[in-house]
């Protein structure tokens, strides 16, 4: 047992491609340049990051503030403070797109598993750095979002068992560091906005070091024109302040960063629990996806009913993110329907995939008459 | 020959594992005051214990005063301040609860219970007054009193009071909840939006025409 999962993991190892350094061959082809422009971004998303560090000032009365002279006083600080904040936007992108890419091309067969598994950490990984990373501007957005994230996990104590011995509540406790959104919030989540690149920066280089491959594999074209792009966004749109942090005083409407607002709307639709839960569930199926798809074929319609499931993943992010942005959500009505809606086209997938995988059966050459049929898939 | 190694290779595994067990018992004694450290206000050796909720200590204060309340919907916003045990330099950290005080235009039943849990008796059970948290219950943002029905439906995600109900009500901003100050049975009734209970309420007391909150429900992440 314990031999043949050491076994997995290293063959898994062996054929890591966290940032398709090995796809030297498709170059030509923009869906492969994800995996390098990650790494990219990631570098340009650092070392901006540690320059800010120089002028940010990591206190509640002090933030707000130390941000508004980066972007208006300090010599380019407005563009370093772009650059920082559209890199990390480029960070999440490449990663939901490579992700994308992975699921529909059948990346996460084997032996790709574990760099599916880490791609998707590292989607996880970089949300949560993202949230921690817009609190510190402390601003009304900032502060709401920390708020409201940070009550979900305290709804966990009503799960039946589990619930009991409180650890949602010891969750929310650690990362606001007491009772309430204070100076202990901003300085943790500063430690884990840095921490959490920084440390799998250190060992994504390890990696290379062990790997030898390539760090950015990609021509010099892209590596320019990606940069261009990101100073003229900076330049034409600066990145925002918003207003300073109120307690007292919650916004309307309120929006959060742009890969938060579906899982916003899916917050107003459910009841708190499920808040948490939901999100829990999808990172549960996206980190278990290699081993519940156990098709033969890589092309997504060779798996009718994961091709459905990505697709209605794709479509609720737009419809959701689209409903958000108009502030709309009729609680009566829309919950129901959606939920009946996401029933009946999952059933309809698996009868897809029922249907699919019969056919393949009876066109293939029956094998031998005993054995084959019911086990086969 | 096969016999020897077998025994060569257990005794190297009892080896390893008399070396393992004090290595990881004192990786473990290094890591517990790390845990200690981002969690510091419970007693040692009791880091799984639930995280009760801190018990707060409020000071009283004149939330409104009752010339302030006269019609039937007055309001009045206030901050509540309590202070909860921390390692802080200061001993304690503070946090704002706000709150508003609402006038009815009819006598309800306070939804008090609470009051016996922190060991207090309200001092008032029944009364036009209502005093409640502005925590909303959901999230945990700071919801709005919404003198005007209309726009909650026009703000605040299309919900429509039916019409024994079309007067002010109470809405967050953040996930569209929207309470009813006046029910009946229950103040502060859930009428549409994910809230799982009505918003946690105030005791106060009348002191010289003024309304002064003692208290205030415990629970919720302030």
């Amino acid at each position: 047992m314990w031999e043949r999962l050491r076994d997995w993991v290293r063959e898994r190892r062996e054929h890591l491609n966290l940032f398709d350094e090995t796809l030297v061959a498709r170059q030509d082809n923009p869906m492969y340049l994800l995996g390098p422009l990650l790494y990219y971004f990631w570098l340009i998303t650092v070392v901006t990051g540690v320059v800010l560090m120089i002028w940010y000032e990591p206190t509640t009365a002090g933030a707000y503030t130390s941000i508004e002279r980066i972007q208006r006083e300090v010599p380019l600080g407005w563009l370093i403070r772009g650059l920082h904040k559209y890199a990390a936007d480029g960070v999440i992108l490449t990663i939901i797109l490579r992700i994308y890419r992975m699921y529909f091309l059948g990346e996460y067969k084997k032996p790709g598993e574990l760099s599916w598994m880490l791609g998707f950490l590292g989607l996880i990984l970089a949300m949560i750095s993202g949230i921690t990373g817009y609190l510190l501007i402390w601003n009304q957005r900032a502060f709401w979002a920390a708020k409201t994230v940070l009550t979900v996990p305290v709804y966990f104590d009503e799960l039946p068992v589990i619930g009991r011995m409180g650890f949602g509540s010891m969750i929310a406790y650690i990362f606001l560091g007491g009772p309430a959104i204070g100076q202990a919030t901003i300085t943790r989540f500063y430690a884990i906005h840095f921490g959490i690149s920084l440390v799998l920066l250190i060992l994504i280089e390890v990696f290379f070091q062990r790997t030898r491959r390539k760090r950015i594999n990609m021509s010099l074209l892209p590596i320019v024109l990606f940069l261009a792009m990101l100073v003229v966004i900076s330049y034409i749109l600066p990145a925002e302040s918003g207003r300073r942090a109120d307690p007292t005083r919650t916004p309307l409407p309120i929006l959060s960063d742009w890969y938060f607002l579906a899982l916003y709307q899916y917050v107003k639709y459910t009841p708190p629990l499920w808040a948490g839960l939901g999100p829990g569930l999808l990172i549960g199926y996206g980190m278990l996806v290699p081993f519940l798809d156990r098709s033969k074929g890589r092309r997504p319609l060779e798996r009718p009913f994961f091709f459905v499931v990505g697709v209605m993943a794709l479509l609720y992010f737009l419809a959701f993110t689209t409903l958000i942005l108009f502030n709309i959500a009729v609680i009566e009505r829309e919950p129901f329907i959606i939920m009946n809606l996401t029933a009946v086209i999952l059933v309809l997938a698996f009868l897809w995939e029922l249907r699919y995988r019969r056919r393949q059966r009876t066109a293939a050459p029956p094998p031998a008459p005993a054995a084959g049929g019911a086990a086969g898939h | 020959m096969n016999e020897a190694s077998s025994t060569r290779v257990r005794r190297r595994g009892f080896l390893k594992l008399v070396t393992a067990v004090p290595v990881a018992g004192a990786l473990a004694a290094l890591a517990s005051p790390l845990l200690r450290l981002l969690k510091p206000n419970v007693p040692k050796f009791d880091l799984l214990r639930p995280t009760a909720p801190d018990t707060a200590r409020g000071e009283a204060i004149v939330a409104a005063s009752l010339s302030e309340l006269r019609n039937p919907w007055d309001f009045k916003y206030f901050v509540f301040t309590q202070r909860y045990p921390q390692y802080t330099p200061q001993g304690f950290k503070t946090a704002s609860v706000p709150g508003v005080a609402v006038r009815l235009p009819y006598k309800i039943r306070l939804p008090l219970d609470w009051a016996q849990a922190i060991g207090k008796e309200p001092p008032v059970r029944e009364s036009d007054i209502i005093v409640f948290s502005r925590i909303c219950p959901h999230l945990g943002c700071i919801y709005n009193y919404v003198p005007n029905y209309r726009e909650v439906t026009a703000g605040y995600g299309g919900y429509v009071p039916p019409p024994q109900r079309q007067h002010a009500l109470m809405a967050c901003p953040c996930h569209l909840s929207i309470y009813d100050p006046a029910d009946r049975d229950v103040p502060g009734r859930v009428l549409s939006g994910p809230a799982p209970r009505p918003p946690r309420t105030f005791l106060f007391e009348i002191r010289n025409a003024e309304i002064v909150v003692t208290d205030v429900e415990p629970g919720g992440i302030a």
